[in-house]
Parts: C-alpha cells; structure tokens; sequence
C-alpha cells in the first residue's frame, strides 16, 4: 500500500514539476534521469556481480557518439523525419554500439576479475577516449559535435486550452525531452526490476558470492558476466545517447573522461549498491555537487550542516555505543568538523573542486560502504526486525510431492556403472595428488571415499566436476568422457557436489541458493524475462514450489527468507545438499558433508543422504566421520597419498592391514590398481 | 566501395614503404628513447608488484606518488641551488629528501586507503580509495604547483652525447642506470635483511607470516612506503628529461600498468622486459603513426596480455584452491 502511495507521489511530482521548476532546473532534472538510467545499469556490474568497472564513461561516450555521429554526418533524415523518428534511431543505435563493446569488454572477463578487470576496464576507457578525440573524420576529434534537441509535436496551439503550454520552442522542446528521459528511466526501472529478480539477477549475486560453486551449479560465471556486461553497457549507451542531445549544445571528448567514471562509481556507491532508489539518489547527488560546489556560502552552510548532523548523531552514538567503539565513532564526527574548518578557510572553492570530491570517495568507501539507502536500510530493520523478510517468503509453500524431480532413467557406461574412473593421474607441478586410480562406481549406491588428509579426496572431486583438467586418464559418465568438459558442462550432464568448505552464496538468501540450483529448470529468455510473458511467470513459480519443498526436506524451511551468510555452520552444510539436489542430479557427490555437525544433526544427515540414495541419486560421499561411512556406504575406496590402496564393502576395508597402516602409521602400502 | 579499398591499400602501402625508407639510425634513436621511458615504467611497475605481492593491492594512485615525487624533488633542488649549490650536488642532496617524502607519502597511501579494505576484504573499497587519494594529491599538487609543466633543471649536461649516429641524453642512461639499481637494491634487501624476509613472508603466504609473530599489517604499510618512494625517485630521475607538473602522473601509472600485467605481477625480470616492450613501440607508434596514438599499442597488449595469459608473460599461474 505505502509502495503504490509512494511510486504515486514520485509520478505526481515528475509530471508537475517541469511547469514549475525554471529552464535551469529543468535540465538538471533531465540529467538527473538520463545518470540513473547509467547508474542503474552501472549497478547491474558493480552491485550484483561485485565487479568494479572503470570503463563505464567510455560506453556512454559511444553511445553518445553513435548519435553524434549519425547526426554529424547527415546520416539522418534531419527536417524530413517523421516526428521524433531521428531520435529513436539514434537511440536504438547507441544502446546497440554501446551493447557490443560491452561483449567486447567482457571477453578479457573470461580470465580475469577484481583488481585485474578493473584494469582491463580503465584500458578499454582510456582507450575510447584516445579513439574520441584523434578519429576526427569520424569524430570530430576534440572540437566536438553540435547536437539539438529534437521537437516531437508541436503543443503550443493548445495552449489557448491548456494554458501551462504557453511557451516557446526552445522551451517546448525542453519540456518534450525531459519527459522522454524520464519514460526511458521509467523503461530501465522496470527492465531491471524484473531482471535482478529473475534467475539471472540471482545468478549475478551467485557468480559474486562463489564463482566455484556457481559454475558446478551449471550456472555459467563466464556466460552470466558477458550477460551482464552487456546489459549493462546497454543502459550506458542509451543514457549516453539520450545525453548526446540533452544539452543541446553540443558534447566533446572531455564528457566521457576518467574522472566521469569515477563520479559514476561514486554515485552508485553513495546511494546505495543493489537498489533502484540508491543509484537515482547518486544521480541525484552527483547531478547536483557542480552547482553546490559553484557558490562558496552555499558550501559553507551544507558543510555546516553536515557537522550538525555529525555532531547530533556523534553524541547519539556515543551515549549508546560501548567504550571500544567511541573512538571509532568519534573520528567521522572530527573529519565533518575540520571539513567544515576547512569551507571557512578556502575562498575559490573550484580549485578545490577535486580534492573534495575525493574526499567524498574516501568518506563513503569508510562509512557509507552500504550507501544512504543500505544505511537506511540498516537502521529500519534494526527498529523493525521483521520487515522485507516476510515479503520475499511470502506466497509459497512446499510439499513432499514436489522435493524430487520426475524419474528419469539414467544413461549409464558401457559397463553398467555410474561413473568409471580409469587411471586418472592429476599433477601439480612435481607433486602426484592423484597417481593412476582408478575408481568405479555402481548406479544407486553409495560410495565412500576416506583416506588421511592429503590423500586426494579433495583433488578427485575437482577432477570429477571439472575444476581441474586431469593430467592423464579418463573419466566415463553417461555413456561419455567428461574430461576436458568445463563445470557448467559437467553440472547439466548430472553431476552436484558440494563442498568441503562451504561455498554458498552468502547475500541471497536460503531460498533462492536452492533457486540457483534450480536454474537448469527455466526455459524462458532475457526478454521473457523483462516483458514477464506467462511462461516465464509460471517458471519461476514452479521453482520456488519446487525450492522450497527441497528446503522442506532438509529441514530448513523456516529459514527460507534468512541470508545464507547468517545460518548456523551445520545448517549451511544442509543447505549445500539442498542447493545440489536442486540440480537433479544422477550423480551427488558430498564432500564432508558431516563435518562440524553436532550429533544429533549428523543422524539427520545420515536419513537425508539414506533418503537420496531411495530416490535413485548415486552419491559419492567424503567424509572423516568413520561411524558415518562405515555406516551407509554400500563401497568404500581408500586413498593414500594420491593412490588407491584398498577397495572393497566397508566391513573388508575396515579389516585391510593396509587401510590400517595408513591411518595409524606403519609400513609403507602398496597401491593396488 | 572500391574507392575505399584503393585508399586503404594506398595507405599501407605508403606505410610500409615509408617502414622501409627509414635509415636504421632513427630507428635506433626511438628504440634507445624508448628503453630509457620503458625503464620508467618498468620500475613504476615494480612497485606495484611490491604491494601486490604483501596484500593482494596495488596503488591505482601510483602515477601521483611519481608526481609528488617529481614536484617535491624540484622545489628541493631549486631551493638548494638558490643556496648557491651546483647542480648536480643539490640533484644528489635531493634524492634522500624524495626517499623520505615517498616513505610517509606511501604510509598515508596504506593507511587511509589500504588497511580497512583489506580488513573488510573489499575490492570495490580500496580501488577507490586509492584512486580518490590519487585525486587529492594531484589537485592538491595543483594549487601547490600550479597548472603548468615546470622544466626540472638537469644535474647533467643537457648536451646529446653521439653515439654510432645515435642520440642519447646523459640523463638517459642515468635513468637506465638509476632504474636497474634500485630494483637490485630492493631484491637485495628483501633477500638479505631481517626486514626483506618478513616482506617475502608476508607475500607468501600472510595468514601463515601472522601466525609467525610477523606484524602482517606493519609489513603491508611498508611495502607501500617502499612503492612509492621507488615511484618518486623514478619521477625525479624522468623529470629532468620531460617536464614536471601535477597531471604527470596518471598517463604514467596507467602505462605502468600495462608494463605490470605484460610482465606479470610477480616477476621482478617481466618488469624490465614489459617496460622495454611498452617504452618502445610507444616510441614507434608515434613517429609512425601519430603521437596521439602512442598510448594505444601498449594498452591493447594489455588487453590481449589479459584475455590470453593473465598471469602475465613471465608469471607463473595460481593453482585454483576450492
């Protein structure tokens, strides 16, 4: 209700305030819009996959320059287009340009991430800029493009009716190209609304929270970053093409600089990360500093301001928080007042223009790391603890009927095994973590797999869900080798795993970790997606049915709306089988799945694998806990120091000298093959 | 159609003749300029592997650290000169001055921008506010400095000296020179010295170095002081051959950038080698080419560095731990 209230007022005061707002005002509001079409799309990249993008500025700049280009080479129709035709081409062509050099961007992503990307990303931007200013038979070069505003329909005959119409041209143009500025940002909000919520948006925030473990969820990390990267350099260009006319003067190189990056990284970091309303708000701010920064006594007094507020705040929090804290929290308090000290001092503020706005960098990176709406955030779930949980659990129940996919016959080798692992060598450097093992195992068993530490355990599974490349053998399932089949690849063809230190995907919440597990369900696309066809609704409602009655199953499902990163340890190993079966798997493959968990969790553990193992689910199971392999293992296979040593059902493992010697010290083994 | 493909062929093909119709003598005299920017960058680089290798960081404001280095080192030398010493005593007075100043300014560096982003282990943090150091510090230079390019008054003679036809600026091999010994003297130390080892350990492996009774952090702060004290005396062994201002910077640390991930971010070798590679076909690219050009090979190998062997072309690759 207070949403639909509230996104009611925000309309309300867009479509009134150009009447009442001067021409100055009116451009600031526009460019306010066409920033939060870019830091929206900005925030798709920095927010959701964590990536921190230095090149954003240059994919403007091309989607600037695809309109200025089209318009400064007479490639339009000019006087001749039908009403507002131009524009659109040059708006499609922008986001289009814009888009491929976002793919192009995101090839070196294959490879590389953090620090490295942001390189590769402040490369790509240096570059355009270079490009921008010396192509000048294409560009211009330094001087520039002179662009205008384009006249849509002339209103102004109605204004004997509508009397807020009395106006010029210029002003009617003005007044026609804010109001298209904010239907695109309205456009963008909703595109990306219903992305973030889809699976894609889950699979960007899966990618950033565990790129392993989102690749053997069969949810691509290199394919979702390419998807992303475009998505998001198409925002970028079409707020670069809106921009390219919003001045109405003309745009130059110098609009698409690093320090414009920079300004973008900083909005979207102000605001608030992960958000619709933060990456606005950071428009807002950043839109808006120029002019604040203009006039010294307007600096003076917002300075003032803020150490107010510092100060009121300060005292507040030091009245509350502990001793230890105080100091902490009395040195932003200091910093706002010698900032203040600071505006006093200075007389030509523009030269000190930069150095304030790195200020404000640091400021943020430190204390606002949430941004003003995380922040706020913050602060109301700290008064009301229940909000936002509710809304996301809300709407679904699971049920037994639906933990388990429809049975499907497995493909199985040639020999009537699961898996068939044949003299599998794997080599780092000198070291043989695994030495010719062979390993073989039968459809609807269990398999335990013990050795000491450092045996190999570990190693296999890698080799088995492809994170390592084996140095030498083969590994047949399906009725087909996998080696060489990247993670994503081995995940659909039936192979979950989870992980003997916990991958999960920290800031989604339980939910939608099964969710991810559950991206090999959906059929629909991108644009299914945005335009939210039936299919793709009733995709996503199957999934969370069928999440949440897998949550059901491993007793987790009063902790469906909780953040993964908050669950106790032992239940985020339950989590991570429930993410694995998600993935309809023939194959599971459980690394320590009992390790750290209480005794009475661990009998839970043991029904729970017991139940897979009725469900027709092969399972490999790693595991410490003697009791527990020895238990419901159907074969156990011991490996020492990467060789296997003995093989056989648990009672005869147990009784191997062999198995013996290994674990209590002794003779050297012998390895058998 | 046609008509195009006629031009482009014509232009290669005027390219390359005039690729051919160059004496040896210029390409020597832009190979031996180049080697002298490369070894700039190179050691630039250098100090980025510094960091790097203590705490998974780098200094994106690197470029700046060069300029306060440059513009600290000129105000030094020109106050000492105004006392009446020559020029080349108040140069060799001046480099401990810029050792110290580099030192605190890399320790500030560390501080207000590196330690709580580690803490938090936030990538997104302490890219930014390095950068946003960067800024201050060269706006700050700016109102200091001013906005124009000052001439660095050369300790040396600024008279070409002729060698096989080619050209070189005493200072030219001075920078050679300069570069190659404080690379040695930084290996040296770290290999020898109490300190050095600590460092290494540090780069190995920090938790294990902590556990160790290694202050993990204090070696953190040091390796950025020891970065960017390299970064200003690599500024004022460049300046007396360029010019010095407070946009000096940025272009550097981005090449040097470039040079790092050529040469990989853990190879002392990869460094000289990416630095040679990225001064001289910057060199060739603009007399070629155009001189707005210069900056586009370099980072385009980037680029291809990144996309093919990100561990760059002398570093050795990471085994992936899950």
């Amino acid at each position: 209700m207070l949403r639909y209230l509230t996104i009611a007022l925000v309309t309300l005061a867009a479509v009134v305030a150009p009447f009442v707002v001067g021409p100055y005002y009116l451009d600031l509001l526009t460019t306010i819009a066409i920033y939060s079409i870019l830091l929206l799309g900005l925030d798709i990249v920095f927010g959701y996959t964590g990536e921190v993008s230095l090149g954003h500025a240059a994919l403007f700049g091309v989607g600037a320059y695809a309109a200025g280009c089209l318009v400064h080479h007479h490639l339009l129709l000019g006087g001749a287009s039908p009403v507002g035709f131009d524009i659109v081409i040059a708006l499609v062509l922008g986001t289009l340009m814009a888009a491929a050099f976002g793919a192009l961007l995101a090839l070196p992503a294959l490879r590389v991430t953090g620090p490295y990307l942001a390189m590769v990303t402040l490369a790509f931007g240096t570059i355009v800029g270079i490009l921008i200013n010396e192509m000048d038979f294409l560009t211009n070069g330094p001087k520039g493009i002179t662009m205008s505003r384009p006249l849509f329909v002339d209103l102004r005959p109605l204004a004997d009716v509508i009397p807020f119409l009395k106006m010029n041209m210029k002003s009617m143009k003005q007044l026609e190209f804010y109001f298209l500025c904010v239907l695109m940002l309205c456009l963008t909000i909703f595109v990306v609304n219903r992305l973030i919520a889809s699976r894609y948006g889950r699979a960007f925030e899966a990618l950033r929270d565990s790129p392993i473990a989102s690749d053997c969820m069969g949810v691509s990390v290199y394919k979702h970053k390419v998807i992303a990267f475009v998505l998001s350099a198409a925002f970028a260009g079409l707020a670069g093409s809106l921009f390219a006319y919003s001045g109405g003067q003309y745009i130059a190189p110098n609009d698409f600089n690093f320090e414009k990056t920079i300004q973008f990284l900083l909005a979207v970091t102000m605001g608030g990360r992960k958000s619709r309303l933060g990456p606005i708000l950071g428009a807002i701010i950043v839109v808006s500093l120029p002019s604040l920064l203009a006039d010294i006594h307007l600096f003076r007094w917002i300075a003032a301001s803020i150490a107010v507020v510092a100060v009121v705040s300060g005292t507040y929090a030091q009245l509350t928080a502990s001793p230890k804290e105080r100091i902490a929290i009395l040195i932003p308090v200091l910093l706002c007042l010698a900032f203040f000290a600071l505006s006093l001092f200075i007389t030509n503020i523009t030269d000190y223009k930069r150095a304030i706005f790195g200020m404000m960098i640091l400021f943020v990176v430190y204390y606002l790391p949430d941004g003003i709406v995380g922040y706020l955030r913050g602060l109301l779930t700290k008064v009301l603890p229940q909000t936002g949980k509710q809304s996301i659990a809300a709407g679904v129940k699971g049920d037994d009927a639906h933990v388990w996919a429809a049975p499907a016959t497995p493909r199985l080798n040639d020999n009537g095994s699961m898996i068939d692992v044949r003299n599998v060598v794997m080599q780092f450097g000198g070291l043989k973590a695994l030495d010719t093992v062979n390993l073989t195992v039968k459809p609807g068993t269990i398999h335990g797999l013990i050795g000491p530490n450092g045996s190999g355990k570990s190693t296999m599974m890698n080799v088995l869900t492809g994170i390592y490349r084996p140095t030498g053998g083969d590994i047949a399932f399906a009725g087909g080798t996998i080696v060489g089949l990247k993670s994503p690849q081995i995940a659909a063809k039936g192979i979950a795993r989870t992980f003997q230190n916990v991958q999960l995907f920290g800031e989604l919440t339980v939910l939608e970790n099964v969710m991810v597990g559950l991206h090999h369900s959906y059929r629909s696309s991108l644009f299914g997606v945005a335009l939210r066809t039936p299919g793709a609704v009733r995709e996503e409602h199957e999934a969370r049915i069928r999440a949440a009655s897998i949550l059901g199953f491993v007793g987790l499902e009063a902790l469906a709306a909780e953040e993964a990163r908050n669950l106790p340890y032992g239940k985020m190993r339950l989590l991570e089988i429930g993410r694995a079966l998600a993935l309809d798997p023939q194959l599971l493959l459980l690394d320590e799945p009992a390790a750290g968990l209480t005794a009475p969790d661990i009998k839970e553990l043991i029904g729970i694998i017991r139940k897979i193992k009725s469900h027709g689910i092969t399972v490999i199971l790693i595991e410490h806990h003697m009791d527990v392999v020895m238990g419901i293992s159907d074969t156990v296979t011991v490996l020492d120091f990467g060789q296997k040593i003995a093989e056989g059902r648990p009672s005869e493992v147990q009784a191997n000298p062999r198995v013996i010697e290994a674990y209590l010290g002794g003779a050297a083994a012998e390895p058998v093959h | 159609m046609q008509n195009l493909v006629e031009l482009v062929g014509h232009e290669l093909f005027a390219f390359l003749l005039r690729l051919v119709h160059t004496p040896a003598e210029v390409y020597a005299q832009l190979i031996v300029s180049g080697i002298a920017v490369g070894m700039i960058y190179g050691v630039i680089a250098f100090g980025y592997q510094l960091t790097f290798s203590t705490s998974k960081t780098l200094n994106f404001g690197q470029g700046e650290a060069l300029m306060l280095g440059a513009l600290v080192g000129l105000s030094t030398v020109t106050y000492l000169i105004s006392l009446g010493l020559g020029r080349l005593p108040a140069y060799l007075l001046m480099i401990p001055v810029v050792m110290g100043f580099g030192l605190i300014q890399g320790s500030v560096v560390e501080l207000l921008g590196v330690r709580q982003a580690i803490k938090t282990k936030s990538e997104a943090g302490w890219i930014m506010a390095t950068i946003a150091l960067g800024i201050i510090f060269s706006n700050m230079a700016e109102n200091i400095w001013g906005r124009d390019d000052l001439k660095f008054p050369s300790p040396l003679s600024e008279q070409p000296l002729k060698i096989l036809g080619v050209q070189i600026l005493p200072m030219e091999i001075v920078i050679v020179i300069g570069a190659i010994a404080i690379m040695l003297l930084v290996e040296v130390f770290n290999r020898r010295s109490i300190y050095g080892k600590a460092v290494v350990a540090t780069a190995a492996d920090r938790d294990a170095a902590g556990l160790m009774g290694i202050n993990t952090n204090r070696v953190i702060t040091f390796s950025y002081a020891l970065s960017s004290m390299i970064a200003g005396i690599a500024g004022v062994l460049v300046a007396p051959v360029t010019l010095t201002g407070a946009t000096m910077g940025s272009a550097l640390g981005l090449k040097a950038f470039a040079v790092a991930i050529i040469g990989g971010l853990s190879s002392g070798f990869g460094v000289v080698v990416g630095g040679l590679i990225i001064g001289i076909t910057e060199n060739l690219t603009g007399y070629f080419i155009s001189s707005g050009y210069k900056d586009v090979p370099g980072l385009i190998l980037l680029l291809l560095v990144l996309s093919l062997k990100p561990s760059g072309l002398f570093g050795k690759s990471a085994i992936k731990k899950v």
